[in-house]
């Protein structure tokens, strides 16, 4: 299908479902109503065949350019129907599974996520393993059928409600470095597996400490080979960096006509208006141009880490104008909607923390893209 | 232009912009076919000669053909461009005469009439030899702007386009901009790996490293920028497109410059022709703070934003 067939055809029936797929609650809600509204929105999308399109044919997709996945999630951000942060795990998972499970696996489990039956996690970081991915320390060792896994992860977004983790574990020795880390897919309601949601700043538990205890996983839940969990983690960033970073923007659209829209006469400062959306126009541009590299068949690399600083910014240059314009709101009011914009700026604030930090990406364009050499 | 035609285009443009200067670029360019270019596909000839033109630091009487051909009226003539810092039409009717307020480029003070938008419908071509003309000195005096202004006799008016004008003109002007910002960021690249400091060269130093991430961020956002507002060229993403342009102009000059340190503030080295050029070009039909501003007060007052360009 064509993106201008797609375009039409799905907001004609996003149109035509707008009461069946509208939120059941005002604001925010709750982190348990946004996951229930998220896989309510996948599953009606997936039944009438939206959510299938630009994934491959031999995972319950459809087929069709990586576009059309593009303009699913921003029309759904768009609207208000799904939150985008919850949204791009399904946007980063699927794809690794559909490039390293075993078929019959991929086969298996990807319509489930796709159609929001299963909630998936994705455990990489661990206490002290942040920006430096390859020091990992969750161990997997070999046992009978397949693997053992002890160790710790943290910041597993969603973890508390996912049947599935895509998780890298340590199967060489430390200084191995990236060369030891295996990925394996791994059921959550394995023994030995304990789930703690962290507190954080924005009043949404979303992260998730995970536990590892004995835990057994099959050997045919190894994702790729053993070793290669690297190239699984790499993968994942031209997901992360495209379509995903696409969708927030989508996101950060919306929002900034909500405050144009809504905020009092002489609120908002003109200047400082004009700023933010050059940022927010300017990333949407960059990113649209990635889009279409995906599309082609380009490989995305490095400059994916420009997307990502754009995006950071933009997002907290947002709802600092927010903050100025709409100050009592966002500090002091305990309305649902004027809690979700104490959320979001609250949220903000770590747009360039998660997802590589500022300082990484700045780091990556500085190596990769200016070719200054390393740092050390 | 195919990649291929554009890649020649650009290759015959470059080295005109490094053989000749003044009058004599304005035939190289005449010669290279530049004229055929911007009328065939503005997309590619602009973009092309601007961002040489921007990266070599060099003038030319591009921006005069791009406003005139945007005006609609026939290219060769010069044109009065609004003064500094502004855009609205540089004439204005009065009692039978045309009183003129703006700049010309070198080219347009040399030529015989000057056209002259009265409003945004209309233009007169006027006798140069009727206005005064004043070089500017200024910040950059290589710019070759000269000061116009006076009262002439009118010719008959000929219907023009003026808002379509001062959106080419801003779309090449960001270009330019953008090319002037990627010799600043070369410049201090160059600088980084060269210089050493504390037995290392200060590249190494991720200070010093985030700034040229920074002006690199910057440039490319401008970029896309742009290149989304050829897809769709209005008088609001071409005033986008200056705006980002401006603005990462303004992010180089400031990283780099801090890079290049003592040597970029000498004249001995080019980095501080590239400071003084866009402080200029920033200025030329809008900077980028008035841009900013003025978007966001229309924003403001139509509770909208900007169209979006679809994906």
């Amino acid at each position: 299908m064509e993106l201008g067939e797609f375009r039409r055809s799905l907001d004609g029936w996003l149109d035509g479902h707008a009461a069946a797929l509208a939120p059941a609650y005002p604001g925010a809600g709750t982190l348990d109503q946004q996951v229930e509204q998220l896989n309510k929105v996948k599953r009606l999308a997936y039944d009438a065949g939206w959510m299938r399109w630009g994934w491959p044919e031999r995972v319950g997709g459809l087929g069709g350019s990586t576009l059309l996945r593009a303009y699913l999630g921003e029309a759904l951000a768009t609207r208000d129907l799904i939150e985008s942060g919850l949204y791009s795990l399904t946007e980063v998972l699927a794809p690794t599974m559909i490039d390293y499970a075993r078929p019959g696996l991929a086969a298996a489990m990807v319509p489930s996520l796709l159609r929001g039956d299963e909630t998936w996690c994705q455990g990489f970081s661990e206490p002290g393993t942040g920006s430096n991915l390859g020091s990992l320390s969750c161990r997997a060792v070999r046992a009978p059928g397949g693997w053992t896994v002890t160790g710790q992860k943290v910041w597993t977004s969603l973890a508390q409600y996912a049947q599935r983790c895509v998780l890298l574990t340590r199967t060489g020795s430390v200084e191995s470095a990236h060369k030891g880390i295996t990925a394996l897919f791994v059921d959550m309601d394995a023994p030995g597996i304990t789930v703690r949601p962290i507190g954080a700043m924005h009043g949404v538990e979303e992260f998730c400490e995970v536990f590892f205890d004995d835990v057994t996983v099959p050997e045919e839940r190894t994702l790729g080979e053993e070793g290669q969990g690297w190239s699984v983690a790499m993968d994942i960033l031209p997901y992360e960096r495209s379509t995903s970073l696409w969708h927030r923007g989508a996101y950060l659209h919306r929002r900034l006509r909500e405050l144009v829209d809504t905020a009092a006469d002489g609120a908002i400062d003109a200047g400082a208006l004009g700023d933010v959306t050059l940022s927010v126009y300017a990333f949407r541009a960059r990113s649209r141009a990635t889009q279409y590299r995906l599309d082609s068949g380009g490989h995305l690399g490095a400059e994916t880490s420009i997307d990502k600083v754009l995006l950071a910014s933009a997002e907290q240059a947002l709802f600092d104008l927010a903050l100025d314009a709409i100050p009592r709101e966002i500090t002091v009011s305990d309305d649902p909607w004027d809690v979700r914009w104490r959320r979001d700026y609250l949220y903000s604030r770590a747009a360039t923390i998660y997802g590589g930090s500022a300082e990484i990406q700045r780091n990556i364009i500085a190596r990769r893209l200016l070719d200054l050499g390393d740092d050390r | 232009m195919d990649a291929a035609e554009r890649d020649l285009f650009a290759g015959s443009v470059r080295t005109a912009l490094e053989r000749h200067a003044g009058a004599g670029l304005a035939a190289a360019l005449a010669d290279v076919g530049w004229a055929d270019a911007l009328d065939a596909d503005a997309a590619s000839a602009v973009s092309t000669l601007f961002d040489l033109q921007g990266r070599a630091g060099v003038t030319s009487p591009a921006l005069d053909d791009v406003i005139v051909g945007a005006l609609g009226a026939a290219t060769g003539a010069g044109v009065v461009l609004p003064a500094l810092g502004t855009w609205s039409p540089p004439g204005a009717l009065s009692d039978g005469r045309v009183a003129v307020r703006g700049v010309v480029s070198a080219a347009g003070a040399g030529a015989a009439v000057v056209l002259v938008a009265v409003d945004d419908r209309r233009a007169h071509a006027v006798a140069t030899r009727d206005l005064e003309l004043e070089p500017i000195g200024g910040v950059d005096p290589a710019s070759g702007l000269v000061h116009v202004r006076g009262q002439a006799a009118p010719s008959a008016a000929v219907d023009v386009d003026w808002p379509a004008a001062v959106a080419a003109g801003r779309l090449a002007l960001a270009h330019e901009l953008i090319g002037a910002s990627r010799a600043m960021l070369e410049l201090a690249r160059e600088h980084a790996l060269q210089r050493v400091q504390f037995g290392r060269p200060i590249a190494m130093f991720q200070a010093v490293r985030h700034r040229l991430a920074e002006t690199l961020v910057a440039i490319e956002a401008a970029d896309a920028v742009v290149s989304a507002a050829w897809e769709d060229p209005t008088a609001s993403s071409a005033a986008i497109a200056k705006a980002m342009a401006g603005r990462a102009a303004r992010t180089a000059s400031r990283h780099c410059q801090q890079v290049l340190a003592g040597v970029g503030f000498t004249t001995e080295h080019p980095f501080e022709g590239y400071v003084r050029r866009v402080l200029v070009l920033d200025q030329l039909l809008g900077s980028t703070r008035a841009l900013t501003a003025e978007l966001g007060r229309a924003m403001i007052g139509e509770r909208a934003l900007p169209p979006l360009l679809p994906l």
